[in-house]
């Protein structure tokens, strides 16, 4: 695309979408309407070519079965050509769990469509399970087991423990209980206080970005 | 049946893939690798769904002459060209192992002149929305916002030039009150307690949830009521 | 005077000549220890790695004693014979003393040696290790803590719903948000405009996804109840078709499946800011009176909230992104913080087993306090006194929760 031509296409949507920030108007609207269409295009293609492609239809063989001599030979052709066992046959479950997610469309059958559901649900939550529990229950619990021997690992104990406390559900925010819990709030202020001051600055770095491209890149205004 | 198999299904794969974290031997150790890869394939599968429905929602509108019927046609028109430039790799290497972001091809210049400035626009809207929620969160009405105030202030004006000059005329024994200082100490000590406690929160929150979800004691995912 | 003189003299040239014969000898001794060899590393052992599934040995050695004179690393060399030729798998750095050949075959018996190395290439070869063969473990060892900690947590769950199905009630405190989510729906109800449901910008791959969906399902129940229009516009297909599954079921058990259109939930696109465009378009043009963010978000939570607050709708925001809920606390009228998310849907169902789950989690609570408040304790008796004892139980406290690197 010619240089000015493709600059000035982005800049047109550049301003598009800053426009909102005054109100709806047909402009934004056009460009909302533009990267919906555009985006979900770009990322069904990204995803065919990184997940369907390598992982299924070349790991099957299908690939090479429709012509592309230059892809290894799959575990179809290992398994009727050579009489060989892979590994790679066990991709025909998820191949046969994304048909049955397409059965949804037959209303009959559409039953069907809840077994890879449930497949998705069940091991993501078996696999998160172990996950979450290392890394932030066992992980976060260890690096707090800390002496009592300074002022920062006391306000350490303190706020983790009292942040825990804050999040019982099984008794009442009453008395010393409360009161432990009203402390943790605080923490938790703090927590969230600490991350909106970190985040602000890299935000404004974002808009100065764009302002940059409008002002420098396209309008040369700015060297 | 129809509603017992799933739960089956949930129960199962989920008590295996608990049961191989403490299994390295083959097959437990790879499962949980292998269950990843299949789920990026159903994933693909089930776009086609999307897709779907992202053109009959839009086919319906200009159909129908809903009110904004011709954003619709940019919809449908921006979804197809891409769809295309990228599956038949126009104006790139053609064939299945082709280069998709081949420099050149239609998909590319698709990506980069209006995929990019779209989507790094729309992240620099942040700039202003932070402003906005800032102006509204910093009005203090009471003891908790005052504290997520002062340390957010606290944090911001440390990693500003304008922050390191504030207090720098403080004298040594009291530099632990500078402000870099005192932003440094914020984040390692109190935020570091708070996150800690949500962390921990959350790692038990899920062994809960997932507990219910493979036990069948939450079915609601299915489109099944609890018992 | 000459006698002196002559004597000065002598002894001035002895001490001279003593002078440098000592120099030159200091010369020759480094000199010397520039000619004599390197030591070797000593005591290597092979061993099978453990907790894993095979093809894998840590080589084990003593470090040379001549670690602090120049050595720069040791090359670890490998054979499946003890007098055939050896080759080279891998290098570690000075002062380290261990290293992990995972490169090898189950079936195969190999042999190991350890060569210290200086800067000038000089090369110092160990003894050869006993043989040594890899194998898979159907146990690791190493997670046996997290088994531990874990079972005693799950153990927790399983009794307290085991518990309520028997029809023990347990007190849970109130949560604002979710306690305002009857208010919010009817709201929207009374304002004639619709609900918007936001379930994270993540797939179902998302344990908060999960916990949006299933909570969608709560609200969905109550707002087919209030008959009011739904709009749940979702960034990922298999989202997409659970989400329609959920409201559909939700709508058949609150008798109202006349009510259900498919076009209450829809698919906008993966990407993440192109999906925050779609959002705020529906906000500002169909100007929903209730919004929920319930799952997982990124930046663009910000965008979305502070769009929400413009129109004036009330927002009950609930994720366990640790970097999104300021922006969810700062713009949002309710948030549910982490945990309270997974919560949620037990809470909104009411249902004495899902309750009772709570309280196991609230056991997993207990326990982590605990270890934190006894395990700071016992470090701070032991950095007191330096005991033994305490020093003993603290390291065992630290043991229990701690995470081995695979």
């Amino acid at each position: 695309m010619d240089s000015f031509f493709s600059h000035t296409l982005a800049a047109i949507l550049t301003i598009g979408i800053i426009s909102f920030l005054y109100k709806d108007n047909p402009l934004y609207k056009f460009c909302e309407s533009l990267f919906i269409g555009v985006s979900a295009g770009y990322w069904f293609v990204q995803q065919y070519y990184a997940n369907l492609l390598p992982k299924l239809f070349d790991n099957l063989g299908i690939t090479r079965m429709l012509g592309a001599e230059n892809v290894p030979e799959g575990a179809l052709q290992k398994l009727f050509l050579h009489g060989e066992w892979s590994e790679d046959l066990l991709y025909l479950i998820a191949g046969i769990l994304g048909v049955m997610m397409l059965l949804r469309l037959v209303s009959r059958i559409g039953w069907i469509s809840r077994w890879p559901m449930a497949f998705i649900v069940g091991s993501i939550s078996g696999l998160y399970f172990i996950t979450y529990f290392q890394s932030n229950a066992m992980r976060q619990m260890q690096n707090t087991i800390l002496p009592l021997n300074s002022f920062n690992n006391l306000v350490l104990i303190v706020g983790t423990v009292t942040g825990i406390i804050y999040f019982y559900f099984s008794k009442e925010h009453k008395g010393l209980f409360g009161a432990a819990a009203r402390v943790g709030v605080y923490f938790l202020m703090v927590t969230f206080g600490a991350s909106f001051g970190y985040t602000v600055m890299s935000r404004m770095s974002l808009l100065i970005g764009r302002v940059d491209f409008l002002f420098g890149t396209w309008l040369g205004l700015v060297k | 049946m129809r509603r017992q198999i799933p739960l089956i299904i949930t129960f199962i794969v989920g008590s295996v893939l608990i049961i191989s974290v403490f299994i390295p031997h083959k097959p437990f150790g790879q499962l949980g690798e292998n269950f990843s890869v299949y789920f990026d394939i159903i994933a693909v599968f089930a776009f086609i769904l999307g897709a779907g429905n992202l053109l009959r929602v839009h086919g319906n509108r200009i159909y129908r002459k809903h009110k904004d019927w011709p954003y619709s046609v940019v919809t449908v028109a921006g979804f197809t060209v891409m769809m295309i430039a990228g599956l038949f790799k126009i104006g790139g290497s053609p064939g299945i192992t082709g280069d998709l972001t081949e420099p050149g091809s239609m998909f590319e210049e698709l990506y980069m002149y209006v995929f990019t400035p779209l989507m790094a626009t729309m992240f620099a809207l942040l700039a202003f929305f932070v402003a906005s929620a800032s102006h509204r969160a910093f009005r203090a009405k009471n003891k908790e916002a005052t504290v997520l105030l002062l340390a957010a202030f606290v944090i911001l004006l440390g990693r500003t030039p304008f922050g390191v000059k504030l207090t720098s005329w403080l004298p040594d024994p009291l530099s632990f009150l500078e402000i870099p200082n005192l932003a440094s100490w914020i984040m390692s000590v109190p935020n570091m307690a708070g996150q800690r406690a949500i962390m921990v929160g959350i790692a038990l929150g899920v062994i809960a949830m997932a507990l219910r979800v493979i036990l069948g004691v939450e079915r609601t995912y299915l489109g099944a009521d609890s018992e | 005077m000459k006698t002196f003189s002559y004597s000065f003299i002598f002894y001035c040239l002895l001490g001279l000549i003593l002078l440098a014969t000592t120099d030159g000898l200091a010369q020759v001794e480094s000199s010397d220890s520039l000619l004599s060899p390197l030591l070797p590393p000593s005591e290597v052992i092979a061993e099978d790695h453990p907790g894993d599934a095979g093809g894998a040995i840590i080589v084990r050695w003593k470090l040379s004693p001549d670690e602090d004179k120049g050595i720069t690393g040791y090359e670890i060399l490998r054979s499946a014979s003890p007098t055939a030729e050896f080759s080279s798998v891998g290098f570690a750095a000075t002062g380290a003393n261990r290293y992990v050949d995972a490169n090898t075959e189950d079936s195969l018996t190999y042999y190991y040696k350890v060569v210290a190395i200086d800067a000038d290439r000089n090369a110092s070869e160990s003894e050869i290790s006993p043989p040594v063969r890899s194998s898979p473990q159907w146990f690791n060892f190493h997670l046996l803590n997290l088994l531990i900690i874990g079972g005693l947590i799950c153990g927790a769950v399983i009794y307290f719903i085991a518990h309520a199905k028997k029809g023990k009630k347990f007190f849970l405190r109130k949560i604002a948000g979710l306690e305002a989510v009857d208010e919010a729906i009817g709201r929207a109800t009374e304002m004639g405009r619709p609900i918007l449901f936001i379930p994270g910008i993540l797939d179902m791959d998302d344990v908060q996804t999960i916990a949006g969906i299933t909570i969608l399902g709560r609200v969905a129940k109550t707002i087919a109840q209030y008959e009011t229009k739904l709009n749940v516009p979702t960034s990922r297909s298999i989202v997409m078709s659970t989400a329609m599954e959920t409201v559909k079921e939700a709508y058949i058990s609150a008798g109202r499946a006349d009510a259900y259109s498919d076009d209450f939930v829809h698919y906008v696109t993966d990407e993440q800011f192109g999906y925050v465009a779609a959002v705020d378009g529906i906000m500002v043009r169909e100007k929903p009176a209730t919004c929920f963010y319930i799952g997982a978000f990124f930046a663009e939570s910000l965008i979305m909230a502070e769009t929400g607050n413009s129109i004036g709708a009330i927002q009950i925001a609930g994720t366990a992104m640790p970097a999104q809920l300021p922006f969810f606390v700062a713009a949002c009228d309710y948030t549910l913080i982490g945990e309270e998310l997974f919560a949620a849907s037990a809470y909104l169902s009411g249902e004495p087993k899902q309750l009772g789950s709570l309280k196991g989690q609230d056991v997993g609570k207990i326990i982590a306090m605990l270890a934190i408040v006894i395990g700071a304790l016992l470090e701070t008796f032991f950095a007191i006194s330096g005991s033994s004892f305490f020093g003993s139980l603290a390291e065992l406290v630290h043991k229990l929760f701690s995470i081995v690197a695979s």
